[in-house]
């Protein structure tokens, strides 16, 4: 049976699923501006990040008004609280990707100093696990979800070995402290990245299996 | 075959639930309930535990048979002519081997439609159940009144006009009056057939906020077409479909995560 309540859950999930592809492209355009220091790339992602707050806003609003109108219970209930803290980690990662993309100009000297991190290897992995958990929400896929949430320690390691590289290197030479700093910023951005996409992960989880696992990963068997 | 008795603990795997489904005991207990009227069944082999002190709340389509349950639990069902197989406990003894009067005196009954007595006074119609109960001495009976009516949150609204005829009142007021009239003979469990489903939205909140403060005393089942209702008045949930009963469990749970699809697909309305 079509019903307008159906309607207004499927504008949600394609509200969603639109931010999410806007965000998985900011990402792209950020990591790419940085490793070809392309300032105008970075430009436009810092540009385009007002229509990544639209889609927070109509996201908000879709949800408030299903909870008015509606009072949803059981799995429409679930799939609202999924939306809004979905929501709220993609307009996150979209702030990641513009505080990625303010990072060119300073670093866009020394693209030799970028060209010698793991920046597009750790970029490229936390991109992915955005794009997995986007699709784990929208196939409703739990089993996705929890492989995102066992690849979170691939990244925490990039960041830590990019930390210890960047230490390294600035005791090599006082020239390299203004990239290094940079580069250690860029990489903490790029793990909060992948912290945001576990939290989709744990959201869908959450929406299919009605299981909290935040904060109790042994639960399901990745510890 | 033994009986199968469906309780939450059996829907869940969480300990810690089945420790608070029934922390003052089970007042009353269906086994094998089943009950026809003439050759038609209208419920089939229903197994449940009603937790003291607790609401619970009856939902499902119309003719699921859930207000055929809530007046197999007085003795209700047999006045409108039907029958029933099985048993219903009530603090461990069946209440078809005690005196049917009695079984109502101690399980009450609200109904749909507000139904005071129209020949009553406000106070006539509370009393009335005092009155015939040759038990409560004639000196005692006001007292109780205003005890009652103080109970069912409407004495402050009625205490200058108790002489007034029961159905110069509101609907909502109605109501109320018809919860004091059952809360006068001191039942122990209070039955509630869509007790709301009359009244607007505010006569409905002050019936909900009275069944909260009631189950500190009485057990209530509460019959209701309302989701949303049963959802904010009661701490479990028995779910009837087509006569039997498909799901009971902590209303928390149930509205939220519940374990059989049918239970879902009628609370989110995708039928029914």
């Amino acid at each position: 049976m079509a019903r307008h309540f159906e309607l207004e859950l499927d504008q949600l999930r394609t509200l969603l699923i639109r931010m999410g592809s806007l965000v998985e492209e900011q990402i792209d355009c950020a990591v790419r501006a940085i490793s070809t220091s392309d300032v105008s790339l970075a430009r436009l992602v810092m540009d385009r990040d007002t229509k990544v707050d639209e889609f927070d806003n109509s996201i908000d609003q879709q949800c408030m008004r299903i909870f008015a109108l509606t009072q949803p219970v059981a799995i429409d209930l679930r799939l609202l609280m999924a939306a809004l803290k979905i929501n709220n980690e993609l307009e996150r990662i979209g702030d990641i990707a513009v505080n990625l993309a303010e990072r060119v100009e300073p670093l866009a000297p020394y693209d030799e100093f970028v060209k010698t991190t793991a920046l597009v290897a750790m970029a490229t992995a936390a991109r992915e696990m955005v794009k997995n958990a986007i699709d784990s929400f929208v196939n409703n896929d739990p089993g996705l979800a929890k492989a995102i949430l066992r690849a979170d320690d691939t990244i925490d390691n990039y960041d830590r070995e990019t930390f210890n590289l960047m230490i390294k290197k600035m005791k090599e030479s006082p020239e390299n402290i203004e990239p290094a700093s940079h580069m250690m910023i860029v990489s903490r951005h790029v793990e909060r990245l992948a912290d945001h996409a576990t939290n989709i992960a744990e959201d869908v989880i959450f929406l299919v299996n009605a299981k909290i696992i935040k904060h109790h990963a042994s639960d399901i068997g990745l510890q | 075959m033994q009986p199968e008795t469906i309780r939450h603990t059996e829907l869940t795997t969480s300990p810690s639930l089945a420790d608070g489904f029934a922390p003052n005991g089970i007042k009353m207990s269906t086994t094998n309930l089943s009950a026809f009227f003439g050759e038609l069944q209208a419920l089939y082999d229903v197994n449940m535990e009603i937790a003291s002190n607790r609401v619970l709340a009856i939902i499902g389509p119309s003719g699921c048979g859930k207000s055929t349950f809530l007046r197999c639990l007085n003795r209700m069902h047999e006045v409108a002519g039907g029958t029933m197989t099985g048993s219903v406990l009530l603090d461990g003894h069946d209440i078809h081997e005690t005196d049917a009067v009695l079984v109502r005196k101690r399980v009450g009954m609200v109904f749909q439609k507000p139904n005071p007595f129209p020949t009553m006074s406000i106070f006539g119609n509370v009393a009335i159940g005092l009155r015939l109960n040759k038990g409560t001495p004639r000196n005692q009976i006001a007292e109780l009144v205003e005890q009652s009516l103080k109970q069912a949150a409407l004495w402050d609204e009625v205490k200058d006009s108790l002489d007034k005829s029961g159905v110069s009142l509101s609907g909502g007021q109605q109501q109320r009056l018809c919860i004091a009239r059952t809360l006068a003979v001191n039942p122990e469990v209070i039955l509630m057939d869509e007790p709301a489903s009359a009244l607007d939205p505010i006569a409905t909140a002050k019936i909900e906020e009275l069944i909260y403060d009631l189950k500190k005393d009485y057990t209530i089942v509460i019959v209701t077409h309302n989701m949303q209702q049963a959802a904010r008045v009661s701490d479990h949930t028995a779910f009837f479909y087509l006569g039997r009963l498909i799901e009971f469990d902590e209303t928390k749970k149930l509205f939220t995560n519940p374990a059989k699809k049918q239970t879902e697909e009628y609370i989110t309305g995708r039928f029914g």
